[in-house]
């Protein structure tokens, strides 16, 4: 019962958002405040339940779960925290500075709150049907948040993103059908999609079945969760998304469908393991060299983001291909954590500045300095210097994975390091341009905003250097 | 499996190739019911009648009124709403089109033959033509401009899932009919076009800034101008 809390809670907050917040839209961002609260209430109150034995075949906890609620609610949490401050903001320097109308706030918030539940939706479920119903619901509820600028860009890039994800569900479906089919239950057994039916009756798959499969789901959740070859909806929707959606985007729902890839891998029989961790090492690798070539030349720091998303999902990919699970589940919160923190500082920037492009915004430092220091602290941490927790977690990788497999993956997380410092220095450093910034006044919202990132900041420092200890002291 | 099946699932590819090759979008629409008429065929004559669960009645039912009535008829409302009938400037012309599915589904059998049949009942056809199917939908996603002809290539691959859901999952009851949840996103996709007016390729944006969002061009914001208003908040 206990698991319902946050899955429940949400969904049911939501209409009574849209109904108080339709009065004022301080309520709305209450509420949505309180929400927050509560589903983080509700996660750790999951804690106590994650040992227990899982009666229901459809909703359990258990540790990857768990993990994947609580980047979720945490990052949530501090979304909302930031939301309450920035959406009177980017009404005013936002909407009103460049003539647009945006997406009225309780209909936002109330979407947002149902994003929320379907994540925490997809991380609870302990059944491959509810599992991929969940995926869908994430897709639908994020569509039109993407939407809240009402641009035709962001148009377009909410059009793709749907278009390109309903694709990868129904790939994704096909596959968790095929799954049925390769893994039969021994005779008697109530047939189903649980993984604790499947788990079980995992000695008796039929490999040819099985690995067709894993092939369709592996297309089917890696398309939403920004893998290579598939990727190309995730740069469009998470620049264009106002930058509290990209943090959700980018930091908790990629995480999500990596979790429908690992739970198949969880059902996965011994013998066929490897065959799937090939595939997971040759896309993590294939997305590490898209991101790196589109990080280089890229004009547009939001994209620029995007695509070390599409990065450290590969990274993840490669983590779990390795076996590293641990770690790539370390790597998997640090990423998100470090991801949020960037993209409220890029949104912080582009209300300022009201451009995306790079070659635009000059002399941060001069400007806003706090912003600046912020977002060159943000760049060394995604990238993975030192005391950033991705050093350790990506040094562990690099060391697991061998001469030619490490060296590969060295040589391109450096060059997405010089993509990025080269973007992030332009930006901050220089002369200002006088027409680039919205006003004055912006640029004062941006650096009161910039606390909440401050705070992530240091606190991913002490979680870097106390995981540098820790490493160095198992040397 | 009987021979009524096998003409179901020869019927099915039939109206594959017929698909590609036809450019009305009213005849399109029509084919597509037709495929939805034959999805609710399919589970009654998989077994002999006298098997029949009440399961299978129950998923004919669905897949006729869903996938044969419910969504071609909306289709046919937002086709009228945004005014559109013809697919004209296809990416892929229309006879190379179908050479290609025609491809496609030679590649399916060739998986399908790959895959040893499924231990319990099931038709061995199903997994080849529900895969033909699937991919000539997703050919029609990619080979035609229009969003109402990409929405109708969508409901194409979805019947294609749902094929394979109806011919080897009869045991797993309903679970078959998760695919009714994927009909969303046709729903979606129709309620774009008709109340967002996204008729072919977002063309209320000019023709030279069609390809807005991609990685070599600078970004620029201030173009980006307002939307119309959507239908359902023009208060």
């Amino acid at each position: 019962m206990m698991v319902l809390i946050p899955i429940l809670l949400p969904a049911l907050m939501a209409p009574v958002i849209w109904f108080a917040g339709r009065r004022s839209s301080l309520a709305a961002r209450v509420l949505l405040l309180v929400t927050a609260l509560l589903h983080a209430g509700g996660t750790i109150a999951l804690y106590r339940w994650c040992d227990a034995p899982m009666e229901g075949e459809y909703l359990g906890v258990d540790p990857l779960g768990l993990w994947v609620v609580s980047i979720t609610s945490l990052l949530f949490l501090c979304v909302s925290l930031h939301a309450f401050f920035w959406l009177p903001m980017a009404r005013k320097y936002e909407g009103g500075a460049h003539g647009r109308s945006l997406m009225s706030e309780h209909l936002f918030c109330s979407i947002l709150v149902c994003f929320l539940s379907t994540m925490t939706l997809v991380a609870l479920s302990r059944n491959f049907g509810l599992l991929w119903v969940a995926v869908e619901a994430t897709t639908l509820a994020s569509a039109p948040l993407i939407c809240f600028h009402r641009s035709a860009g962001s148009l377009e890039a909410m059009w793709k993103y749907l278009l390109i994800c309903s694709v990868g569900i129904g790939l994704a479906l096909f596959g968790t059908l095929m799954l049925g089919v390769a893994i039969q239950p021994p005779v008697g057994a109530e047939p189903g999609l649980g993984f604790t039916v499947l788990g079980a009756a995992c000695n008796t798959v039929n490999p040819a079945w099985f690995k067709a499969a894993f092939i369709f789901c592996f297309a089917g959740y890696g398309l939403k969760m920004g893998l290579a070859p598939f990727h190309t909806w995730l740069p469009d929707a998470h620049s264009e998304a106002p930058s509290m959606v990209s943090v959700l985007l980018s930091g908790a729902l990629l995480n999500c469908s990596f979790l429908g890839i690992v739970r198949v891998l969880g059902v996965a029989p011994a013998s066929l393991r490897s065959f799937c961790n090939g595939y997971l090492v040759a896309f993590g690798v294939l997305s590490l060299v898209i991101a790196a070539f589109f990080i280089i030349r890229q004009s547009d720091y939001k994209r620029m983001l995007a695509y070390s998303s599409v990065e450290h999902m590969g990274l993840l990919a490669i983590f779990f291909g390795l076996d590293e699970e641990v770690t790539g589940l370390i790597h998997m919160g640090v990423h998100s954590l470090t991801k949020m923190m960037l993209f409220l500082i890029a949104g912080n920037i582009l209300m300022a500045c009201g451009t995306r492009s790079v070659e635009k915004v000059r002399g941060l430092f001069e400007r806003m300095p706090r912003t600046a220091w912020l977002w060159a602290a943000g760049m060394f941490l995604i990238c993975g210097t030192p005391p950033s927790p991705l050093f350790v977690t990506e040094l562990l990788l690099v060391q697991r994975a061998g001469w030619w497999l490490g060296g590969t993956i060295l040589l391109l997380l450096f060059a997405v390091f010089c993509g990025m410092s080269m973007i992030v220095f332009r930006m901050v450093g220089g002369k200002a341009a006088p027409e680039c910034a919205v006003s004055r006044d912006a640029e004062r919202a941006a650096e009161k905003l910039a606390w909440l990132p401050g705070v992530l900041a240091v606190l991913l420092l002490g979680w870097g250097s106390l995981l540098i200890w820790n490493f160095m002291g198992r040397l | 499996m009987t021979a009524w099946c096998e003409a179901v699932l020869a019927a099915f590819l039939l109206t594959d190739i017929m698909l590609a090759a036809s450019s009305r979008l009213l005849h399109c629409i029509r084919i597509v019911a037709a495929q939805g008429l034959l999805l609710g065929i399919l589970p009654l004559v998989i077994r002999s009648w006298s098997e029949v669960h009440p399961d299978q009645i129950w998923i004919s039912l669905v897949n006729i009124g869903i996938k044969g009535v419910a969504l071609p008829l909306l289709l046919i409302l937002a086709m009228k709403q945004a005014n559109v009938r013809r697919e004209l400037e296809p990416f892929v012309g229309y006879s190379l089109s179908v050479v290609a599915v025609l491809g496609l589904t030679g590649i399916s059998f060739w998986v399908g033959a790959q895959l040893p049949p499924p231990v319990e009942a099931g038709v061995r056809l199903a997994m080849p033509v529900a895969f033909s199917t699937m991919l000539t939908g997703l050919f029609m996603v990619m080979a035609r401009r229009k969003a109402i002809t990409q929405a109708i290539g969508f409901l194409i691959f979805e019947n294609g899932i749902t094929l394979f859901g109806t011919g080897l999952m009869i045991e797993y009851g309903l679970v078959v009919e998760l695919g009714i949840l994927l009909d969303v996103f046709v729903l979606v996709f129709v309620m774009g076009i008709a109340l967002f007016q996204i008729n072919q390729e977002f063309e209320h944006i000019d023709a030279d800034k069609l390809n807005r969002l991609g990685d070599w061009s600078a970004p620029d914001e201030e173009d980006a101008e307002a939307l119309p208003t959507p239908a359902e908040e023009g208060r």
